[in-house]
């Protein structure tokens, strides 16, 4: 379980994050709205360590990621995507992905890459398996950067913003793989602007408003007239949205 | 006694020595950027042949070392000629060439840049080549070259001390003479090279300054 | 030029030799450069400030001294120290230091122009900081380091000339010597200054195919 608890973030004195509760349970799918700037990401870089809270407590599984050995803990059950992919320039895909399996969970390296394998066929990728990033679209890519999520084995997969960079088609792509695991049972805590595919495969919808959790309901309360849309805020948030 | 301390003289030596090697580095640097830009100019008519020939022997001046370069000048050209070669002749010639060939680089390139963007515009109104070159190309030309310059000069400083090994009495060739007599190695050059480090260290003020002066007067001035 | 030729013959084999020991003393040097300048480059890039300012005086120090004020310093000076090693051995050893100044800078910049968000990833999978540091920080600089660092290591062969000064008989020490027993000076330095443009020309065609070799599957403009 990934428990956030009276989360606050500062940038100097700008309060980006405040006291943001949150659970998410083993299997759920919980996604993030809210308009840019709410501070989405932000979010997702307080669990995965990326920056340092400024008051309250995460844990993931019950360890605490302020904390040297607790950040590690929870780094080897959780993985992220990136919006921007970050893969290594200078590694094959196969490299990519088998780069921390081997070096942080100390697997074999032909057990990783078999493992690597396996996933890079199941999103399609089987012929470029030794090709260079910059040789692929951006489809690829974050096909890419989901298989080398998928091969730290996480219980806990974080995405913020993973379609932002694509065009339609590529989105499509890349949408379709994760609908998949999030079928198969896969625990996600997702950051899109994809409403209705959000839609579509979440448990749960949770929405920030200036670094505030206004709102978190089961996917159809959210979509309800009674429960998110009576939020004047939210209403006028998810119209913008699915208009263009 | 085989050791001979140092005296106060030395300063005076060390001073002489200092003055060479600035004397012989503003002389080169004068002698090599006129040069550079008379080839520049030579080369930006096509003059067919020459143009070839002179970034054939800049390249090699780049690719060889000065010191071998040196060597020819001093040695094999009395030899080949039968001219008459002072150390410091040699000196002057090779420096000045050597820094030549770096410049005609740098203004080359400096050319270049600004010719693809606006010759066409120019030449609509029909000014002659000379006339571009001389208005529009060269003051721009001159403020993309600035900054490598001044690289240039700084390592064109420290290639001057090369000229010690045919004897001229240069800031290093003091330094031999001070280590041959007092034999106290890590004083001499750690002074010596402090020296030569304070140069560099001004040099590169100095041009820094010259720099942003420039980058200045060409934003007021515009085209 | 015949005449020349055939009396220049029986000192080709020696001269070999020379240019043997150059290149002996350029492939050691390079290995020391790069890996000195790896180092100075990782404290340059260091969290410790007082490892930064360590590095970036040893660059700036090593950067604006003239190498051979610096082989002076070491020709003579180890020995003061109870250090006796030989002259090649001490040449490499300049070498390698000045060198390492200039690699260093190449390869800080070569650090400097890693995304961020890569190393984000690295870090977000566990990763240690020396793993991170080993697996990508380092092999992204180099990458990215080798067309820059090709002409400071074919500097590093100009450079090695300035051996001779020390009674190293690399490929100028041997010229030197052949143009004196042959009184040929200008034919002599003139081939060798050709020699050595040929040896950097190699050597810039060798560092443009680690280049490609390194940077497979890299847009041109990235690499
Ligand atoms: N490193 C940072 N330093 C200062 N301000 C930041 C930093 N990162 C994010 N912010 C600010 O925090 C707010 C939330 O940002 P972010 O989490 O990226 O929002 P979102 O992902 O929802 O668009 C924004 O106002 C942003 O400018
Ligand atoms: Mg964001």
């Amino acid at each position: 379980m990934i428990e956030i608890n009276n989360v606050e973030k500062r940038f100097g004195s700008a309060e980006v994050l405040k006291r943001i509760n949150l659970k998410v349970e083993p299997g759920e799918v919980v996604t993030i709205l809210g308009s840019s700037g709410s501070g989405k990401s932000t979010l997702i870089r307080c669990i995965n360590g990326l920056e340092a809270l400024s008051g309250g407590a995460i844990r993931v599984d019950g360890h605490d990621v302020s904390t040297s050995a607790g950040l590690a803990a929870a780094r080897r059950r959780s993985a992220t995507v990136f919006q921007l992919f970050n893969l290594y320039p200078h590694m094959t895909v196969l490299r990519n992905v088998t780069l921390a399996p081997i070096q942080v969970l100390g697997q074999p390296r032909a057990e990783a890459e078999a493992q690597a394998r396996a996933l890079i066929d199941l999103v399609g990728l089987t012929e470029h398996a030794d090709a260079y990033p910059q040789r692929l679209s951006g489809g690829q890519r974050q096909r890419v950067g989901i298989c080398r999520a998928l091969a730290m084995q996480p219980r806990y997969l974080l995405l913020d913003e993973v379609t932002s960079a694509l065009d339609p088609e590529m989105t499509g792509e890349v949408l379709a793989i994760l609908a998949r695991l999030a079928a198969e049972g896969t625990t996600m805590v997702f950051v899109t602007h994809e409403i209705e595919f959000a839609r579509r495969i979440s448990d749960r919808i949770v929405f920030l408003e200036a670094g505030e959790l206004i709102v978190d309901m089961p996917t159809e309360a959210f979509f309800s007239e009674e429960g998110g849309l009576a939020v004047p805020r939210i209403r006028k948030f998810l119209s913008k949205m699915t208009k263009d | 006694m085989r050791y001979a301390d140092f005296t106060p003289y030395d300063l005076v030596l060390l001073a002489q020595g200092l003055g060479v090697t600035l004397g012989l580095f503003a002389a080169t640097t004068l002698i090599g950027l006129a040069l550079g830009a008379a080839l520049t100019v030579l080369h930006y008519y096509r003059v067919p042949v020459i143009g070839h020939v002179v970034v054939a022997v800049t390249e090699l001046l780049k690719n060889s070392p000065v010191l071998v370069q040196l060597f020819l000048v001093f040695f094999g050209m009395p030899a080949f000629f039968q001219v008459n070669m002072t150390p410091v002749t040699a000196a002057l010639l090779t420096v000045s060439l050597n820094t030549a060939a770096f410049a005609f680089v740098i203004f080359r390139s400096g050319v270049e840049a600004v010719e693809r963007d606006q010759i066409e515009a120019a030449r609509v109104f029909g000014h002659s080549r000379w006339q571009i070159l001389r208005r529009i190309i060269s003051p721009q030309a001159a403020a993309f070259s600035v900054g490598p310059l001044i690289g240039l000069l700084v390592n064109q400083l420290q290639v001057t001390s090369l000229i010690s090994v045919i004897g001229v009495a240069d800031l290093t060739k003091i330094g031999n003479i001070l280590n041959l007599r007092t034999l106290e190695p890590f004083v001499v050059w750690s002074v010596i090279g402090l020296t030569y480090y304070l140069c560099a260290k001004a040099l590169a003020a100095l041009g820094g300054r010259l720099e942003r002066h420039l980058r200045r007067s060409v934003v007021w001035q515009g085209l | 030029m015949i005449r020349s030729w055939n009396a220049l013959e029986p000192h080709l084999g020696f001269l070999l030799e020379g240019f043997a020991l150059t290149v002996a003393a350029c492939v050691l040097a390079v290995a020391g450069a790069v890996v000195l300048g790896a180092l100075i480059a990782s404290l340059r890039t260091a969290r410790s400030r007082a490892a930064r300012t360590v590095a970036a005086v040893y660059c700036d120090l090593f950067r604006n001294v003239p190498f051979i004020v610096q082989l002076f310093f070491f020709f003579y000076g180890l020995p003061e120290l109870g250090i006796y090693i030989g002259a090649f051995e001490t040449g490499v050893l300049a070498m390698s230091i000045a060198g390492g100044a200039f690699v260093a800078d190449v390869i800080r910049a070569g650090i400097l122009s890693i995304e961020q968000g890569v190393i984000e990833a690295a870090r977000v999978f566990g990763l240690s900081r020396w793993q991170i540091f080993s697996r990508i920080v380092m092999p992204n600089a180099l990458r990215v380091s080798v067309r820059p660092m090709g002409s400071v290591l074919i500097n590093l062969v100009l450079t090695s000339s300035i051996l001779s000064t020390i009674t190293v008989n690399e490929l100028t020490g041997t010229a030197k010597i052949v143009a004196a027993t042959t009184f040929m000076p200008f034919e002599v330095y003139a081939v060798l200054l050709v020699l050595y443009a040929a040896l950097t020309y190699t050597l810039s065609l060798a560092v443009t195919g680690v280049h490609r070799r390194l940077n497979r599957g890299m847009p041109e403009a990235v690499a």
